[in-house]
């Protein structure tokens, strides 16, 4: 009611309003999300740059749905033959399958279909870098603790998802390299006690190769991932704002506000600008890197494998640790627990399940317990928390062990020495690279916890200049009672925040 | 008012006094900056269409877009700056954890749920095994999807007296190859079947050791099954050995570096492969051509968890 008769006072007073007024009005006033509207315009948003890793696989994944669909309107996913008679002339005549021969179409014979096929498999690699650089930043500052820890969990589903995605969207072109991948896959299921033998038959339809999986991983990657993949970010953002975004210490920064910028304008002009910089960096990406060249791979043939054969960055570690791990195998009563079933399965099964349970595991770790149930906004510098930035670099230097024995053949090659050496030597290193990482790293952190750095406001308070001139803390829960600071500050000051909160207000009080 | 939006203390001397009198502070350079973004970004777009017309297709299409998007992309950034409020807003955040009136106003659903589920316990029994039942209902279906597997993995194409032929149909003399050659072949009639390909190499026969001769090696003539046991690539590399050339070799995978001895019944070397290739024997036959005495002794490739005592 009040409000009704205060917009009509300000009709007569104003008989002409402004156009963002109107449409405003005309929205926000049919669908009754005034008041709703009001506040997440004004949400505050804190801002580091390391917050922009998720802010980029989010749009990331925005550019692979429009290229993705462009590419569903053209690709066949069967594996029934048909001869290729396109424009690439090399491969003219050659016997290929239905799928890669509409790869090879989109790629040579539709106009610019060669850029979105370039930029779909850049954003996808782009995606997945982004993610990983999220949870990177996610886990160093400790922003999974109380409490996001669902939000953790789901984050880290996200990544498995997007591995998923990855690895049936480049399984799709039926190359000879990515049905390497699929016949490496085949032979892990294979291995899974019980059940092993009676799974591959059911997703390949048989024998491998059988004739079925290319279509079948094609509705998988462009329905059933990328609307989990939807759902799950869904509430993973939903989650972000319900909780408010964690944020660093400093610029007055307490585990009871969030200070940044306003979603409206500062903050939501910058995010679409970002959706637009990615874009723009993939459309480059497309246009000049070459990237999955499939008509060099060939079509996939049975009898044939390439040397140099390295997956996409993200599946090196899983690459590696097949080919790092030692030849055993254990045997017990005429059944055996295949070699596959350590690296294929046990390894990625350990570094996924670490990395669920990481809210977990740090609180089982963590003694003082009153810290560890209260809520935490204020992020970790890495420095601050030594034993998990350690942990984290010692897991990054594991997987980077492993990432580098996916390619421990193009080392080798190009460091011209045997390949059993770089092989033993990485096999060492998986082992002795994580504790030394671990111990390196708790040095430094304690060495550089030790230096000056921001201190952090909420312990040490705020500091103010009274009218006399003199100096004292306002206590946070002072300041904190109902948002505003209240009393013993300077008049000055006062004066200067209620114009602010003016300024504030104009938005659409 | 739980959304109260203040500037953070030390910033506020840096803005001058006037600033907020007078009108906002404007940044004229990251005005100029979108200006001249959303100039590139409407040059971008005319090129991306022109660039279509084009023989560089892809290329030019794709600059241009960079260029649209791009252009957009920043020249809105710079836009968000143009106000230059270099905000510090302050939003409070509300209390995530319930509190005592909130528990309190579940008092009576949790009530109901106790009444009606809690104490049901035959209730929930057999809600769960409907949903077990049900789930077992949906099996079938997904047993559709794949034949049930009838022992293919034990034999493959070889038969006693097929002739080994290459991927062109051709069978082998055995006279005619020098040695240190791989040819990959399959039976005469399979070509191309994945579990029955095979790498054919001839050897100097006086290096093979005893066992790889007894189980069917003919006048220097070797055969493997060319899937690799260890995750199933093709097994596709062969190399004289450069640390004793004149008695060591190789047969390489190029997936994960496993290293077989071919001169000895395929015996892994190194690399991740647990298991030797199996050896496929070989005769010859009454024209001259190599010939397989028969299949496989036993699956090739990666195996099952209940295949190893098999091989």
């Amino acid at each position: 009611m009040t409000r009704h008769r205060q917009a009509r006072a300000t009709d007569e007073r104003a008989p002409r309003r402004g156009l963002v007024e109107r449409y405003v009005d005309s929205v926000a006033g049919r669908v009754g999300a005034g008041s709703g509207l009001y506040k997440a315009l004004r949400k505050v948003f804190p801002h580091h740059f390391s917050f922009l890793w998720g802010e980029i696989a989010l749009y990331s994944f925005v550019v692979l749905l429009a290229t993705g669909t462009y590419l569903t309107l053209f690709f066949e996913g069967s594996q029934e033959v048909v001869t290729y008679d396109g424009s690439y002339t090399p491969l003219r005549g050659v016997e290929v399958s239905a799928a890669y021969e509409s790869v090879m179409r989109i790629s040579f014979d539709v106009k610019g279909g060669m850029l979105i096929r370039q930029m779909h498999h850049w954003a996808a690699l782009i995606f997945i870098g982004a993610i990983a650089l999220h949870l990177a930043r996610v886990f160093f500052t400790g922003a999974f603790r109380k409490p996001r820890e669902i939000n953790w969990v789901v984050g880290v589903l996200l990544l498995i998802l997007s591995l998923a995605a990855g690895f049936t969207g480049y399984s799709l072109p039926d190359d000879l390299l990515s049905g390497t991948g699929l016949r490496i896959t085949q032979a892990i299921i294979l291995a899974l006690p019980l059940i092993g033998e009676r799974t591959t038959y059911l997703l390949f339809g048989g024998e491998w190769p059988g004739t079925d999986i290319i279509g079948r991983l094609y509705p998988v990657h462009i329905l059933l991932i990328p609307a989990a993949i939807v759902g799950l970010l869904t509430v993973h953002l939903m989650l972000v704002w319900r909780q408010k975004h964690t944020q660093f210490t400093g610029r007055g920064a307490t585990e009871r506000n969030v200070v940044g910028e306003r979603i409206w304008p500062t903050f939501a002009m910058k995010s679409v600008g970002l959706l637009f910089l990615v874009a723009g960096v993939v459309a480059a990406m497309g246009a000049l890197f070459e990237v999955n060249a499939v008509w060099l791979y060939g079509p996939y043939d049975v009898a044939a494998a390439t040397s140099y054969s390295q997956p996409d960055w993200y599946i090196g570690f899983l690459e590696g640790s097949l080919r790092l791990f030692p030849p055993w195998e254990t045997r017990l009563f005429g059944y055996s627990i295949n070699n596959l079933i350590y690296s294929g399965v046990l390894i990625p099964g350990v570094i996924f399940t670490g990395l669920l349970l990481v809210p977990w595991i740090e609180r089982r770790f963590t003694r003082d317990k009153a810290d560890v149930d209260r809520e935490h906004h204020l992020l970790d510098r890495p420095r601050d928390a030594p034993h998990r930035t350690a942990a984290g670099v010692a897991s990054i230097a594991f997987v980077s062990v492993l990432f580098l024995g996916g390619s421990q053949d193009v080392i080798a090659g190009t460091l011209e020495v045997s390949i059993g050496y770089v092989t033993t030597f990485l096999q060492v290193a998986a082992l002795v690279a994580p504790p030394l990482a671990y111990v390196g790293t708790y040095h430094v952190c304690r060495v550089l916890g030790r230096r000056e750095g921001p201190e952090r406001t909420e312990r040490a308070g705020i500091v103010v200049r009274d009218s006399g001139g003199g100096y004292h803390g306002v206590g946070e829960t002072e300041l904190d009672a109902d948002g505003e600071r209240t009393d013993t500050s300077s008049g000055a000051s006062t004066a200067e925040s209620e114009r602010l909160r003016e300024r504030a207000g104009a938005l659409g009080d | 008012m739980t959304d109260a939006i203040r500037a953070e203390p030390g910033q506020r001397d840096q803005l001058a006094p006037d600033d907020f009198r007078t009108g906002r502070p404007v940044n004229q350079r990251a005005y100029r900056a979108a200006i001249l973004a959303f100039l590139v970004a409407i040059v971008g777009g005319i090129v991306a269409a022109v660039g279509y017309a084009t023989d560089r297709t892809d290329v030019v299409l794709g600059l241009g877009l960079a260029a649209a998007l791009g252009g957009i992309g920043f020249g809105l950034v710079s836009w968000a700056k143009f106000l230059d409020l270099d905000e510090h807003a302050v939003q409070q955040r509300e209390p995530l954890s319930m509190t005592p009136q909130d528990v309190e106003s579940f008092r009576e659903e949790i009530e109901l749920t106790r009444e009606t589920v809690g104490r049901r316990k035959l209730l929930v029994g057999l809600l769960g095994a409907s949903f077990l039942s049900m789930i077992v209902g949906f099996v079938g279906p997904i047993g559709s999807l794949g034949p049930r597997p009838r022992g293919e993995r034990a034999r493959t194409s070889w038969r006693p007296g097929s002739r080994l032929v290459t991927i062109d149909g051709q069978p082998v003399d055995s006279e005619a190859r020098s040695f240190d050659q791989l040819v990959t072949v399959f039976p005469e009639g399979a070509v191309g079947v994945d579990d029955s390909q095979v790498v054919l190499l001839r050897l100097p026969p006086d290096l093979l050791t005893p066992r790889t001769v007894e189980r069917g090696s003919v006048d220097g003539w070797v055969a493997y099954s060319k899937i690799c046991t260890h995750a199933g690539c093709s097994v596709g590399l062969f190399g004289v050995d450069n640390r004793a050339p004149d008695t060591l070799r190789q047969l390489v995978c190029p997936c994960h570096q496993s290293v077989f001895d071919p001169l000895d019944s395929a015996e892994p070397l190194g690399g991740p492969a647990p298991r030797p290739l199996p050896q496929l024997a070989l005769e010859v036959d009454a024209d001259g051509f190599l010939v397989a005495r028969g299949d496989f002794a036993g699956p090739v490739g990666p195996i099952a968890w209940d295949e190893v005592d098999a091989v």
